[in-house]
């Protein structure tokens, strides 16, 4: 069956009918499995091993609960960073944002373990032959936690109120129209073929709040959605704690009478906190806490690392394409030439990390077999370097910049090092946060590093890299290396547009291949986050969705904890 | 005496005024855009626009400033731009853990420091005054993460004596509370118990040579006796001022150790809003810790005045 040509179709439950699976949306091509990543979003759904017939009750798995599901009990989790509001049209959403959110409100679609979008309160999604159009259906009988109903209605303002808002305006601003065909029937209209509609919804766009919160003088921090747990109390830097919704649309859970989660910024104070019963359970993605923490025997750990489906963040620096010497191709290549990731994996990735030369993971139908990113070759670096010179003032001058961050400063001046040897005069600072996103809008600045690019689509990326986005040093552009090449944005473009799996996997590789050619950014690393949690907890990466089929696991330092139980 | 604290309080109150200048105008000059803080890299020119008008910062500094100082001093320091909490709130919900570090801390500094010193000044130049001093350096010279991180990972991380991160509200449950911040609190008291012998030492050891103490001595009192009640009172005027000075530094001097035990006091709290460019918040928590700085050091004053009328007269 061919997705080309027809309407696409996927129920929540029933999966004999028209599918928006990985069979319809890639087909069974030459490249395998699709990389559909979940990027910031709020997918992964947890179900216990005990409640489908595809239980893992048995296994002793990390993350896999044992044994039959305990119900009560609390559980404190230490998260890496806090939340600066509850609204999904204007709050920021990082991945402590996203938990937060998916334990008190639910997504329309989530992702599934085989990187296909499907129905969460929604009950289905199908689209027009040409994608343009999307209708959804809602789960009948779902209710708030203020006790109103889940309908079309309250699905309609949501969406209105993120195409209203300067945050996420943009995100949706491809959706054109969306109206209520029906009490639990919503309609949405694209401007143009949008193939990754339903990833949309599973992502900060697909969160469903109440009218009540909507309409609240103050709805940033009251969160009133339709999730597992009921908010409770939120004291900004200190914890957030919300507790058992007992009307939950999915029969029998959660499990946990109460969650909590402390914001601890530092991983060290993290994982000690963790190694004294402070708390139970945490993320993080410092490299050294994953393998410090792996080797304790105390606890179990699941990380993100060769994820089967999908995309994750990596770790790269932006060279700003709009600015001297940056601008000058032969500069670029010589920095590439000279900056040795696999060097940089061993110093700072403590066996985790990875090098990289591409964003796509080993096994993406959207990576190039060879995408030309130039290898590291400290001789050519340096032959690059003197061909360039004499166009920059007889020296190749860069400043290198990062965020406050120790793991981070030791890696530039690491790379400063290397830039240095193949002849490039590179200085280094750091930068605070604040300023280091501003500058990066503004395009003031010619290498900053970087840590982008988890999507559960391609197309999420789109803004990122699209020409369309980058603007003139000191305006404000998303594409913030300024790259303008015409022959991405057509690839970009036949990706976002073309329904046909093979078509937008050659598409993507095209996409790959040429980001290697054009080099606004260095790849350097994967980036890998982990959870770990004493034998206590149960279940904490085992998601499955309401039919029973298994859903994405921890991605990005965010989960889901309906399905997390404690044993006594 | 009633002259010299109006006079004080009129000091105080000027002084109060120029902080509030310095604040706003040392936040105003912070490199940085809020909206970009808010709205993230899916900023436009429009919705800044918007956003800064929203926001009352389209409007000059001197209006900013006066809207701003007006408010305050009916109660109302605003709201974070960032999480809509108004910023009396997030004041009211940092400052006690503050309030309770300091005061524990500096209990802890006290009880070790005084009666150490008195030991030293006691026989100075013998094996325990020696011993205390060169402890003391090495107290100066260990930063406060480090005894923090040691503290962690003795007392939480191996005997699991304390939590590692974490503050509990006395409200809440006081034993708890006492737990959380007995480590931040030992961090905190380390630096100052040296600072406090030293000083208190020093202060001892010079007027045991005076001549009303070679008069006590004469007429064979002991000398635990005389250092207690005759040296300790006016040996105490180096160190009263230097804890005022550490005391009102903790305010916000804190910010290591909260940040480390993940305490959400108010130089952390002040140290987020500063990264993330959230003015009012800052401006708020600046100006408390800086009053609160000066009161402090206007007791510590008013309190030497008591203890030494020749302050008073100077």
């Amino acid at each position: 069956m061919s997705a080309r040509g027809r309407g696409v179709r996927v129920t929540g439950d029933d999966r004999d009918v028209d599918r928006y699976d990985r069979r319809t949306f890639l087909g069974r091509s030459a490249a395998g499995a699709a990389a559909l990543a979940l990027g910031g979003i709020g997918g992964p759904v947890l179900l216990s091993g005990c409640s489908s017939s595809s239980s893992a009750s048995t296994s002793a798995k990390p993350g896999v609960g044992t044994g039959t599901p305990k119900r009560g009990g609390t559980l404190t989790v230490g998260l890496n960073s806090d939340i600066d509001g509850f609204l999904p049209s204007t709050n920021h959403f990082d991945n402590s944002g996203i938990v937060y959110a998916n334990t008190v409100y639910d997504t329309l679609t989530a992702v599934a373990a085989d990187g296909t979008a499907q129905p969460y309160l929604a009950q289905s999604i199908s689209s027009n032959a040409d994608r343009t159009v999307w209708t959804l259906s809602l789960r009948p009988d779902v209710t708030f936690h203020d006790g109103s109903a889940l309908t079309a209605d309250v699905v309609v303002a949501n969406f209105r109120a993120l195409q209203q808002s300067p945050l996420t305006g943009q995100a949706v601003k491809v959706i054109t129209g969306v109206s209520a065909t029906g009490p639990l029937t919503v309609q949405y209209t694209a401007s143009e073929p949008l193939v990754a509609f339903p990833y949309y919804l599973a992502t900060q766009v697909g969160y469903v709040v109440a009218l009540a919160q909507l309409d609240s003088a103050d709805p940033s921090s009251h969160p009133i959605g339709t999730g597992p747990f009921v908010f409770d109390s939120w004291e900004p830097n200190d914890h957030f704690t919300a507790r058992r919704n007992p009307n939950y649309w999915r029969a029998g859970l959660p499990y946990l009478d109460s969650i909590t989660y402390k914001p601890i910024a530092q991983d060290q104070s993290r994982q000690s906190s963790l190694q004294s019963g402070t708390i139970e359970l945490m993320v993080t993605r410092d490299p050294n806490a994953i393998v410090s923490l792996q080797r304790d025997p105390s606890f179990q750990q699941v990380t993100d690392a060769n994820p089967a489906h999908g995309q994750n963040d990596v770790g790269f620096i932006y060279l700003n394409t709009a600015v001297d010497p940056l601008s000058d191709l032969t500069v670029r290549q010589a920095l590439a030439c000279a900056t040795d990731t696999a060097q940089i994996a061993k110093l700072f990735g403590a066996g985790v990390l990875q090098p990289i030369t591409s964003p796509y993971p080993e096994g993406s139908p959207y990576r190039a077999p060879d995408n030309g990113y130039p290898s590291y070759d400290l001789a050519k670096a340096k032959t690059l370097v003197a061909q360039a010179a004499p166009r920059h003032g007889g020296t190749i001058k860069v400043e290198l910049a990062t965020i406050p961050d120790p793991r981070l400063s030791e890696l530039v001046q690491a790379v400063q090092s290397m830039w240095g040897a193949a002849g490039v005069q590179a200085t280094v600072s750091q930068i605070e946060q604040v300023t280091f996103i501003d500058n990066l809008a503004l395009g003031s600045f010619q290498a900053y590093t970087g840590d982008q690019f988890d999507a559960a689509d391609p197309d999420e990326n789109y803004v990122w890299w699209s020409p369309t986005s980058a603007g003139p040093p000191g305006t404000i552009a998303l594409n913030f290396t300024r790259n303008k090449d015409p022959e991405l944005e057509a690839a970009l473009q036949a990706g976002r547009t073309n329904p046909d799996p093979s078509a937008r996997a050659q598409a993507y590789q095209q996409v790959d291949t040429l980001l290697a050619r054009d080099l606004p950014y260095l790849w350097l690393t994967t980036n890998v986050w982990s959870m770990t949690g004493t034998d206590k907890v149960q279940n904490f990466d085992n998601p499955t969705l309401p039919g029973g089929q298994p859903a994405r696991g921890m991605t990005a330092g965010y989960f889901t904890p309906t399905e997390f139980w404690v044993e006594p | 005496m009633g002259r010299y604290v109006v006079t004080r309080l009129v000091q105080l109150v000027a002084i109060t005024f120029l902080i509030s200048v310095l604040v706003f105008l040392l936040v105003h000059l912070l490199p940085g855009d809020p909206t970009l803080a808010i709205l993230g890299p899916n900023d436009t020119p429009t919705a800044r626009h918007e956003l800064l008008a929203q926001l009352g910062l389209d409007k000059s500094l001197l209006q900013q400033y006066w809207i701003w100082i007006r408010n305050v001093f009916s109660g109302n320091f605003g709201k974070s731009f960032l999480t809509g909490q108004t910023v009396a709130n997030a004041i009211a919900v940092a400052l006690p853990i503050d309030i309770e570090l300091i005061i524990v801390s500096q209990a802890m500094a006290v009880i070790v420091a005084v009666p150490l010193a008195l030991l030293a000044a006691r026989r100075p130049n013998r094996l325990l005054d020696r011993i205390a001093t060169t402890g003391s350096f090495g107290m100066l010279s260990i930063p406060t993460f480090v005894v923090a991180v040691l503290l962690v990972l003795v007392f939480a991380v191996q005997i699991h004596a304390f939590p590692a991160t974490g503050y509990v509200r006395f409200t809440t449950d006081p034993a708890q509370n006492l737990r959380s911040v007995v480590l931040p609190s030992i961090a905190l008291a380390f630096g100052s118990i040296a600072v406090y012998y030293r000083l208190l030492r020093a202060d001892l050891i010079a007027t045991m040579q005076e001549d009303y103490i070679t008069m006590a001595r004469s007429k064979g009192l002991s000398t635990t006796f005389i250092l207690v009640r005759h040296a300790l009172r006016p040996s105490s005027f180096t160190l009263l001022a230097g804890a005022g000075i550490s005391i009102g530094s903790l305010f916000t001097g804190a910010f290591v150790v909260e940040v480390l035990f993940q305490l959400p006091g108010l130089g952390y709290q002040l140290v987020n809003a500063i990264y993330a460019r959230d003015y009012l918040m800052v401006q708020g928590m600046a100006l408390v810790a800086a009053v609160g700085y000066v009161v402090i050091n206007f007791v510590v004053d008013f309190l030497l005045t008591v203890l030494d009328p020749r302050v008073r007269r100077a």
